[in-house]
């Protein structure tokens, strides 16, 4: 009996733990080797690194304007969407599915072409909004200068809320509606009941999802890039990457020493409310609960309404229809108009293989990192939630390290360390592209499939193996066709944005692995807006066909 | 204090009929269960007294305040109606501890300080919560969380309480306990209770009435005895406690059984076929007299009676004997009946 069952084990012991070597060589490795070159100088403990890269204002200011702005976006972010997602979640709104879905799906908006939307719209001197304004009012000078501080947490506030708009409308769905019927019959109001019970309630999502828009805006690179950049204004990931592009050693020292900063600012932030507030997280007993009573808006329905409508065309289609107009119109100098449109960017576009061959790496890339990344999850997943093994979160808990820690630092990371020390030289590869949107977006994966692998009884592969499958075999037979929406669902949370993924890619392309995210940096920074805005619309129907994959396989539950 | 009028009122969802012209006049101190399996609408009817719903049509009053009248757009939220409520889920705030929980009523009312502190603790006396105002709900027991729940309903003192199945997630002892507790407080505080349950052994031992609804549609409204001894229909009949159904003809003092063969005398108001209902331990069982003869077919030993199946004619009859029939009698005997009381309804 036991030796007929020691091979089988065998087969998926060597699975998984091929998987979680992956993670070791590809996550720990790296960022190890990161933080130890940025206090090592030869052999010895040092922080002469840091010490220059603190000597020099331009990076104080660069660190304290990513405080700022990290800050400013998170707070405004957080007060945005509460009220969303009370208004989605807990009202009589009108329309509330449709709100949910757009203000979910805007997550999936790649940040950066927000950017450029909205430098589309609110630059001083061409912008559409701006011209609108001084044409209409009569004005002076244009209102809006997108190139400023205001302009960055604005962007980045639109771009990076719904990280928060998730996070509190699902503790606000799981949140026992009793409780705030418990206070009314206590004799308070509506208001007092929000602000006695629902917020202090929230308060642990509402800081989880504020953490999120943090180390979101913090790590991000494109839009401060394309925003701030022409004012001047620097933030740590435009730092890093300029340090890296002057190419030398001290140049890659000093970017190192940066890098390790952000990545404790970010990680540490995430320890903290992962472990700080998970022992606040207020379980409520179950009970048969009612349906949630529906706050009825009354007189505030349609001024609710109407307000909710203007955040959802502002922040989703006033964007979307700038880069879209952009796209098509001949003249830029002259108005919108339909005989000012035209297909001819586009068709020149397409048919310029500089822009094709990235469109063709994104691709691979993207399908190559997902399909990967789904293989390595499931063995994460089936290990985690299926197997007594001791250390059995430890995969899970640096898929999510990887996840959480900031694409400018795993690209760092990844070139100090495979450009031949380690005996492997990835430089300007796909390989070393793909690995690094493993690292960030594996988590991904990894957390749709044990969520699906959790609702899978035990007894059912424990039946496959009684009667005689091998692991293997009841994998696929049993396994497989319970869990495969959220694999396939998993997959496309990977693709997508590996597809535009840029932070990491500027960092780690090379001439022949230039992708779109790059490419669209590119043409943006130096001023080709048309071409620009045709890639984004691209991303922008990648993203659509990936949501709607994605909802068709997972059947609305994992729809973004 | 406090009595409920409560007139006409319905309730829909969609085509669907929650409530169903519900009438009832609740007395200034009684105790009244609503009671009925599950999905008849009890929790809608007492949602909608306490303004979490709103009546589709009807009249709700509680003492002389009309707080809801859907013809005439009245419509007074929860929280001006003056009412306690206790959730099935307990709904004791798990951010606040225990003394704060009991004392928001009281903050609500901005009743100050000492008054709130006094009253408060006077409250949490009364459900023998004191030593644990400090507590917070994640380190109390279910059943402990229900008193805070009953303390913060009856701390602002309120003409009217409201329980939706306070007791269904305790187990099975406490809820026993736990019912005394109930009743006795209120003897004690004079409040009017509406009582939601589907367990009809909790409506009996504490209502002084009980409203018993199915589909929507009050079935009868009577004291508990009456309920039990004297069902409205047949459906109230089946609902509250075990009945075997047969099918007779009633006339003249008398009900026929034909598939019995027999006749039993019987004080009906009506004449023509008749539905009746015999509880099984309203059945005697006999060796010797009866006027039913029959047949053993199995019994079960319940410890404090015996569960017993009599086949007569090709009907078969539950029986319950208190006695020791277990030991007395084997499978397969014959036996006689005869039915105490009988309950016949008109077909
Ligand atoms: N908010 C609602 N929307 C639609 N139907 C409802 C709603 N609340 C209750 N119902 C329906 O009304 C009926 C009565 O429900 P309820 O009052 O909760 O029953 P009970 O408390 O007696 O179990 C059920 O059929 C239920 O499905
Ligand atoms: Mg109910």
């Amino acid at each position: 009996m036991g030796k007929k069952w020691l091979p089988q084990w065998d087969t998926k012991w060597m699975l998984i733990l091929t998987a979680v070597a992956s993670l070791v060589v590809f996550v720990v490795l790296p960022m190890l080797y990161l933080v130890y070159k940025s206090f090592i100088i030869n052999g010895t403990l040092d922080i002469h690194h840091y010490q220059t890269v603190y000597s020099k204002v331009v990076n104080w200011n660069a660190l304290s304007n990513t405080l700022k702005i990290s800050l400013y976006s998170t707070i405004l972010a957080v007060v945005i969407s509460f009220p969303l997602a009370w208004l989605i979640g807990r009202t009589d709104l009108p329309w509330k599915g449709f709100f949910r879905t757009l203000f979910v799906a805007t997550y999936m908006i790649p940040p950066y072409v927000g950017a450029i939307a909205w430098i589309q719209l609110l630059n001083p001197r061409v912008g559409y909004v701006n011209k609108f304004l001084v044409e209409n009012l009569h004005l002076a000078e244009a209102p809006f200068n997108i190139y400023s501080m205001t302009g960055m947490v604005w962007c980045l506030t639109l771009f990076y809320a719904p990280f928060a708009f998730i996070t509190i409308s699902r503790a606000m769905e799981k949140m026992d509606p009793t409780l705030e019927e418990a206070s009314r019959v206590s004799g308070a109001s509506p208001l007092r009941t929000l602000w006695n019970v629902t917020i202090p309630l929230m308060y642990p999502s509402i800081l989880a999802g504020g953490i999120l828009v943090f180390i979101g805006v913090a790590s991000a690179f494109g839009t401060p890039s394309i925003v701030g950049m022409p004012a001047n204004i620097e933030v740590l990931t435009t730092r890093i990457v300029t340090y890296i592009y002057m190419g030398d050693t001290k140049g890659i020292q000093e970017a190192t020493a940066l890098a390790v900063s952000l990545m404790l600012a970010a990680n540490g932030l995430l320890y903290l409310s992962m472990f700080g507030l998970g022992k606040k997280e207020y379980v409520t007993i179950g009970g048969k609960s009612t349906r949630p009573n529906l706050v009825e808006l009354g007189k505030w329905k349609w001024p609710a309404f109407s307000i909710v409508m203007g955040y959802g065309a502002i922040s989703v289609f006033l964007p979307i229809g700038s880069v879209l107009v952009t796209s098509l119109i001949k003249s830029m100098s002259r108005p919108v108009t339909w005989d000012n449109l035209t297909l001819a960017t586009w068709k020149a576009a397409l048919e310029n293989t500089q822009y094709t061959e990235p469109l063709m790496n994104s691709f691979i890339l993207a399908i190559a990192a997902a399909t990967i990344a789904t293989i390595i999850g499931i063995f994460i997943a089936y290990l985690l939630m299926k197997t007594k093994a001791k250390g059995r979160k430890i995969p899970d808990a640096l898929a999510t390290l990887g996840g959480a820690t900031p694409g400018i630092v795993i690209a760092l990371a990844l070139i100090i360390t495979f450009s031949g020390n380690f005996g492997l030289n990835l430089y300007s590869t796909m390989t070393i592209l793909v690995v690094g949107y493993i690292v960030k977006y594996l988590t991904m994966s990894v957390r749709t499939i044990s969520a699906s692998l959790s609702q899978v009884h035990p007894s059912l592969e424990e039946a496959a193996l009684n009667s005689g499958a091998s692991w293997l075999q009841s994998l696929r037979d049993i396994m497989w066709p319970l869990i495969r929406p959220s694999v396939v669902a998993g997959w496309f949370l990977v693709f997508m944005p590996s597809f535009y993924e840029l932070t990491m890619s500027i960092i780690l392309y090379g001439s022949q692995t230039k992708t779109i995210g790059v490419l669209l940096y590119e043409l943006q920074t130096y001023a080709d807006p048309q071409d620009a805005s045709v890639l984004a619309v691209i991303i922008l129907l990648i993203v659509l066909v990936g949501n709607l994959a994605l909802r068709k396989v997972s059947r609305g539950q994992i729809g973004i | 204090m406090a009595d409920v009028k409560i007139t006409s009122v319905t309730k829909k969802f969609g085509d669907v009929f929650a409530v169903n012209n519900f009438n009832a006049l609740i007395k200034d101190g009684e105790f009244v269960s609503i009671l009925g399996p599950s999905g008849c609408g009890k929790t809608t009817m007492l949602r909608m007294i306490a303004g979490f719903e709103r009546a589709t049509e009807g009249e709700i009053a509680i003492g002389d305040q009309i707080v809801s009248k859907s013809d005439a757009g009245i419509f007074v939220p929860p929280e001006k109606r003056h009412i306690g409520m206790v959730f099935q889920s307990y709904a004791v705030w798990p951010h606040m501890n225990v003394f704060d929980n009991v004392a928001y009523p009281l903050k609500i009312q901005k009743v100050p300080a000492d008054k709130l502190k006094e009253r408060t603790e006077q409250a949490l006396d009364l459900v023998h919560l004191a030593e644990y105002a400090a507590r917070f709900p994640n380190q109390l027991s279910g059943g402990q969380q229900q008193r805070v729940a009953l303390a913060r309903a009856l701390v602002a003192e309120p003409g009217l309480l409201l329980l939706d199945e306070p007791l269904s997630n305790l187990d099975a002892k406490l809820r026993e306990s736990m019912r005394f507790e109930i009743k006795e407080l209120q003897k004690k505080l004079g409040i009017t209770v509406v009582y939601v349950t589907h367990d009809q052994a909790e409506a009996m031992a504490m209502s002084d009435r009980i409203i018993v609804m199915h589909k929507g549609v009050i079935q009868q409204v009577d004291e508990p005895i009456r309920v039990y001894e004297h069902p409205a229909n047949p459906i109230v009949a089946d609902f509250i406690g075990l009945v075997n159904f047969l099918e007779g003809e009633a006339a003249a003092g008398q009900i026929q059984f034909k598939a019995l063969g027999c006749g039993i005398p019987a004080n009906v108001s009506f004449e023509g076929p008749a539905r009746v209902a015999v509880r099984p331990e309203h059945i005697r069982i006999s060796k010797t007299d009866g006027y039913l003869r029959g047949k053993l077919v199995n019994k079960f030993y319940l410890g404090d009676s015996t569960d017993c199946r009599v086949l007569v004619g090709d009907t078969e009859l539950r029986v319950i004997d208190r006695g020791a029939a277990f030991a007395e009698y084997s499978d397969g005997e014959d036996v006689f009946l005869s039915f105490g009381h009988v309950m016949a309804f008109p077909k």
